[in-house]
């Protein structure tokens, strides 16, 4: 056995030797980044940024810190963080949508320990709200985008609709005019209840009812009646048949699709949605208006934001200087020079006020959108459980499409999240 | 004459089969062609109340439809449903849909006699089918039954084949120039040669009156006639047999010869399909992968530009890793595997059944599962991020397998020349080298197809051990073209494509020492 | 056995060592890390804590949609291994048959390997959405459908189209390590049994099945292996939607790791599916090759 062990290690030693060790003097930051769309990779490592890239640049004006970048698609993010995690080989900077467990579990850096003041004062302070537990800032927001009811306005109007629905009950009739007029052709209203991101849904309903995943104190409220009722009036869309046919499978993106063809007549979905429409060369002629809602509750944007965080590295030789390359990295990726690309790329939304001008500059619809995502709501990402709810309600929603029972489901989850 | 009870035999099977054959052809012949008629316009007005002023304008619209159809030589009838309802605030909604009818008395005939080029086809099919039973019966009387070679009996093969290939020619005409070529016509898409066609349609439906009616009197006909034509491959298929046995070839070799090459071409254009939907899809536009109303096959511009967009992100770079990985891990999973599959096929050991449990354990845990395990290991090694590290590992994973695989051809082969070569002085190496490996190869070849293409497809383990971008293999680089915003599944299927060309590239350079198991099979004797 | 072979009583194990080194290295030791994950408390994040014991097990078994997983895994198992044991059996016979083109109709059984799962799950996906997949568009073109077919119209229903890519990807499989098998078998035992009279039957029943018979175990057994441990297909054509019912247990534990955060349960899930595809396995090759020493 002893033999064995020393040929194990004997083969480990040479193979360590293959590996070239990096410059002592250097600092290197393993940056992960989120895939937004086809130009993500091509602006940090290909040749997007003016022929150039965020990396090549970024190395160019901060000698002596070596960026080891990642783009990583949202399919594979979450196993690959989370392998790192486990073995103790954490990204430095990590960009992702989620924060508090990494937070809760004291992993993070707190974002005062290296942001540049001046930086973080720049953002929307109803962003960094979105980040801080317990008085402490753990991660800057990225980017945004807002959600919102877009419409065919053709297609309404063929049903004889003069404008967007505004209540659920003015939302059913629509559904029901659009069939009769279209037989089928159309489907009047997309659901997205996808194990992608079928948590939207949920707020989409709840927040519309006076619901929503929490309660006036901040407590979880998941099984409230305004809740339970939202959902069944989701599901019972469906049922009746005013929907796409798979709300389970049928993601976002097939969503977009059926309307950029004009095979749907309304959806919930993000500002980008006319670029994508452009995109796919539909001929679509679409409106925007509130997302509906329950009669005597009022409506309500909704807003989804990523994050930026930095993790600890207790190995680090200098802390200091570690601290200070990932401040140098935020203040170059917010630098307005390099922002403003990076956020028109995809037709996101900003998250500091400097891009904002250059922003509406190019684009003065972006100024309505900032209007809708200021008044918007957010999900509750700093509660330690906001992991399990998220699931949870994607949970809920699909056996509720199945034939299970709202209440029951709800009341279950209810017990499962608070212990009770 | 001897062969009787034989002849016998074959006599009435061939008369059996032509019989059938005409039965089945006379009912799907008439079936479909009796008559049709069709709906050629529909009004769906909704919140309509019958009587009300909305129904009444409805209504009048319709019946004025009704009149220029009339104009135009369509007699037809109205039809109307109400639906009633009661909406979500609990007022009664209603809504009607007028159909009108055209009362068509043209019949199957009417079309197959008007002049169509596809008509055409399918009366020359029918022709040749009626033909070749003739010949085929003739030949019967003639010899008694599936004796000799006649004139008849060739002529009557001859006839059902070329009517069986007839079929599926009319039906393609029917349906892709015919019909499709209105739809998209009539779409607002440009179609070669419409111009031409749409006249004829004209004339024989409509007798050069129809105007814009044409499609939905084409879409019902194309819908009845269809089935039956297809169906009329298997008289036709009847008739090839019933002639082939008057030739006197035993019929049931010949069913099995035709059995074989049409499950075989069958098959494999299931199998190829979904890379003809890869290859078809990787050179349309974004727009069309997610086209929605069905008005092409093929891509409406062909683009190659595709190709290189995707070779321009990176995907060049992708498949070159790739090829180290799998090559990599083939050449250690080969060099680990045959020391070992040796020693179980030639070696007799204490522990043999350990190992051999030892190595099918472990394969049972997928390397999904073993990403942190994996991970970690990378991490104590070094080897994160490096190409190094996913041969090994795909090659660990591949062992199993490898050896099974190795182990059954040795065995396989006689150990007789070996012996006598270490008796003769010759180290046991170099005996398996010099004499073992060359008669092993085909089962050699087999294993290298197997370990290179499953380290080719390995997905999981490269996604978390590689970081480095220009490191990915083909299977993680392509993911970059699903991503948060769109799925660009030309970019996606283009990559796709060029990253299963080089294994089936491999596999043909190599399909031939497979083959050569056939003969190396035989040396062990 | 032979004196010829070994010389030394060690000479053996030097032989199997390269190999032994390499998965006891690339294999076992991750192995022996997740046993000990199962029986750690693992954070939300990620991070490893303490000995818990069995409660990662209880959590796994214990969870709802459970039942339901290993109804699903073992429909999954069975049908795939089976139907393409069975197909790829048949494929191979008849690639072993001497016709015209035959070089070509194996490169392009080769087709549904050479791509990986992750490919293959995703056109499949692409062919069989209702608004634009490639199976309406063809079959609308060529005139058999007037509209377009949902074909994914209930979570049973797309379970089956998984079940049956499944079977289409696995067929190469089984094919080319039957077909190594039957090429191996000498002609001269076909020659004899044809003068003994035997007909198709009974060749393939007294001499193609014994004589392949080994061949055939060692893949039956790793393609339930591979099959039990597959996870693109699920993965990319429904995650397991709605509500883990079309979940098998590795799309099943891989949601509950990577979604869910439950690394722990998910760690343990892994474990237990391990004894199963031991035990069965293990039952597999006890049943299969009792009688024949030449492989155990």
């Amino acid at each position: 056995m002893k033999k064995v062990l020393s040929v194990i290690l004997a083969l480990a030693m040479f193979l360590s030797l293959a590996v070239v060790s990096a410059n002592a003097e250097d600092i290197t930051l393993d940056v992960i980044i989120a895939q937004y769309g086809p130009n993500t990779q091509e602006w940090f490592l290909g040749k997007g940024m003016d022929g150039s890239n965020f990396v090549e640049k970024f190395e160019a004006a901060n000698p002596g810190i070596k960026l080891n970048l990642e783009v990583v698609s949202w399919n594979d993010l979450y196993t690959v963080v989370s392998t790192k995690i486990s073995n103790n080989n954490a990204p430095d900077i990590l960009n992702i949508d989620v924060f508090a467990d990494y937070a809760n579990e004291g992993l993070l850096l707190p974002v005062s320990d290296y942001c540049p003041e001046e930086l973080f004062k720049d953002f929307f302070p109803s962003f960094i709200e979105q980040s801080v537990i317990d008085g402490t800032c753990w991660a800057v927001p990225d980017l945004a985008s807002a959600r919102a009811l877009f419409y065919n306005v053709d297609i309404l109007k063929e049903a004889g609709i003069e404008k967007a629905p505004e209540t659920w009950a003015e939302l059913e009739d629509a559904s029901q005019a659009i069939i009769d007029a279209f037989g089928g052709e159309v489907y009047p209203w997309g659901i997205d209840m996808t194990t992608d991101e079928g948590q939207a849904a949920f707020a989409y309903y709840t927040w519309g009812n006076k619901g929503g995943f929490v309660d006036d104190n901040g407590e979880w409220a998941l099984n409230s009646d305004a809740n339970v009722e939202a959902i069944e009036y989701a599901i019972g869309l469906v049922s009746k048949g005013y929907t796409n046919p798979n709300p389970a499978t049928q993601t976002r993106y097939d969503l977009q699709d059926m309307f950029a063809a004009g095979k749907l007549a309304m959806l919930i979905a993000p500002n980008q949605l006319p670029t994508y429409v452009a995109d796919k060369e539909g001929k679509v002629n679409l409106a925007t208006a509130g997302v509906p809602h329950n009669e005597g509750a009022t409506s309500s944007s909704v807003g989804v934001m990523d994050r930026i965080m930095a993790f600890k590295d207790d190995a680090a030789p200098d802390q200091a200087a570690r601290n200070e390359a990932i401040g140098k990295f935020l203040t170059f990726f917010y630098d307005p020079v390099n922002y403003v690309g990076w956020v028109s790329m995809e037709g996101f939304l900003p998250a500091v006020n400097s891009a904002v001008g250059a922003l509406v500059e190019s684009d003065p619809s972006f100024q309505a959108w900032l209007d809708v995502l200021g008044g918007a709501k957010f999900y509750p990402t700093t509660k330690a459980e906001w992991n399990d709810v998220k699931q949870g309600v994607i949970d809920v929603e699909q056996q509720a499409l199945t034939g299970g029972n709202v209440k029951e489901l709800l009341d279950a989850l209810q017990a499962k999240i608070t212990g009770k | 004459m001897i062969q009787l009870p034989e002849s016998r035999t074959s006599r009435i099977q061939v008369t059996v089969l032509v019989a059938l054959a005409m039965v089945l052809t006379a009912v799907l012949c008439s079936l479909p062609f009796l008559q049709f008629s069709s709906q050629i316009y529909v009004k769906r007005s909704p919140n309509t109340f019958v009587g009300d002023e909305k129904y009444e304008a409805a209504r009048e619209e319709v019946a004025a439809k009704l009149e220029e159809y009339r104009a135009q030589g369509i007699d037809g009838a109205i039809d109307e449903q109400v639906i009633e309802r009661v909406n979500s605030k609990n007022e009664k909604t209603s809504l009607v849909i007028f159909t009108i009818n055209a009362a068509n008395n043209r019949n199957g005939w009417a079309v197959l006699t008007a002049g169509l080029p596809a008509s055409g086809v399918l009366i020359t099919a029918l022709a040749l089918g009626i033909l070749a039973w003739v010949f085929t019966l003739v030949s019967l009387l003639k010899t008694g039954g599936g004796n000799t070679k006649n004139a008849f009996g060739i002529a009557s093969f001859v006839c059902a084949l070329a009517s069986f290939f007839l079929i599926p020619v009319v039906t393609l005409q029917l349906n892709l120039n015919l019909s499709r070529s209105v739809d998209l016509y009539l779409a607002g898409e440009e179609v070669k040669g419409i111009e031409s066609l749409l006249p004829a349609l004209d004339r024989f439906l409509f007798g050069g009156e129809a105007g814009e009616q044409l499609d939905t009197m084409l879409g019902a006909l194309k819908y009845s006639i269809l089935p039956a034509v297809m169906l009329l491959l298997i008289p036709a298929f009847m008739t090839i047999c019933a002639s082939v046995t008057a030739c006197r070839k035993p019929l049931k070799k010949t069913l099995l010869r035709v059995l074989l090459y049409v499950s075989v071409i069958g098959f494999s254009l299931f199998i190829l399909y979904p890379f003809f939907v890869m290859f078809i899809t990787a050179f349309r536009s974004n727009a069309e992968t997610t086209d929605m109303h069905f008005l092409h096959i093929l891509p409406t511009e062909w683009r190659f530009s595709n190709l290189g967009d995707t070779l321009d992100r990176g995907v060049l770079r992708y498949l070159i890793n790739s090829l180290l990985i799998a090559g990599g891990a083939t050449g250690i999973a080969m060099l680990c595997g045959i020391p070992a599959a040796y020693a179980m096929a030639r070696m007799n050991f204490r522990g043999r059944k350990i190992y051999l449990g030892f190595v099918i354990m472990s394969q049972m845990f997928s390397p999904v599962v073993l990403l942190v395990g994996i991970s970690r290991l990378m991490n104590t090694l070094h080897m994160n991020d490096t190409l190094m590290g996913l041969m090994f590992i795909n090659a660990a994973f591949n062992q199993a397998f490898a050896i099974w695989l190795l182990r059954g051809t040795f065995v396989s082969i006689s150990s007789e020349m070996e012996q006598a070569a270490c008796i003769d002085g010759c180290s046991v190496l170099g005996a398996m080298i010099r004499i073992l490996l060359p008669m092993a190869a085909p089962g050699i070849v087999t294993t290298l197809i197997f370990v290179f293409i499953n380290a080719w497809n390995e997905y999981t383990v490269s996604t978390v051990l590689i970081s480095t971008t220009t490191n990915r293999p083909i299977t993680v680089g392509i993911t970059q073209f699903s991503s948060f915003n769109m799925i660009e599944w030309q970019y996606l299927f283009a990559a796709a494509l060029l990253a299963t060309i080089p294994v089936v590239i491999l596999f043909m350079l190599i399909e031939k020492h497979l083959a050569a198991g056939l003969t190396a099979g035989g040396v062990k004797g | 056995m032979r004196s010829v072979f070994v010389r030394h009583r060690w000479e053996p194990y030097l032989w199997i060592l390269p190999s032994v080194l390499l998965m006891l290295i690339f294999v076992v030791f991750p192995i022996g890390i997740v046993f000990r994950l199962a029986f750690s408390n693992i954070s939300r994040a990620g991070v490893v804590g303490d000995f818990v014991g069995l409660k990662n097990f209880q959590d796994a078994v214990s969870s709802p949609a459970f039942p339901q997983v290993m109804l699903n895994t073992l429909i999954w198992v069975v049908s795939v291994v089976g139907l393409s044991t069975l197909i790829g059996f048949i494929c191979a016979m008849v690639l072993n048959q001497p016709f015209v083109g035959r070089k070509v109709a194996r490169s392009i059984m080769v087709f549904p390997w050479a791509a990986s799962l992750v490919i293959q799950a995703s056109v499949w996906n692409y062919i069989i959405k209702m608004e634009y997949g490639n199976l309406n568009n063809i079959l609308l073109n060529l005139g058999f459908l007037q509209d377009p077919v949902n074909w994914r119209v209930s979570y049973q229903v797309e379970f089956i189209w998984e079940c049956a890519i499944g079977i289409i990807v696995t067929i190469p499989f089984v094919t080319f390590t039957v077909l190594s098998g039957l090429q191996s078998i000498d002609a001269a035992y076909y020659e004899a049994a044809t003068v003994d009279g035997a007909g198709f039957w009974n060749k393939l029943r007294h001499v193609t099945l014994p004589l392949v018979k080994p061949s055939l175990t060692v893949s039956t057994v790793l393609n339930i292996i591979y099959v039990f441990n597959s996870f693109p297909i699920i993965y990319t054509i429904t995650k397991g939607a709605p509500a883990n019912k079309t979940d098998t247990m590795v799309t099943y534990l891989y949601m509950l790791a990577f979604y869910d955060q439950r690394k722990g349960p998910a760690t343990a899930l892994s474990v237990i599916g391990f004894v199963i595809l031991c035990i069965a396995s293990g039952i597999y090759m006890l049943v299969t090759m009792r009688k024949e020493d030449g492989i155990l």
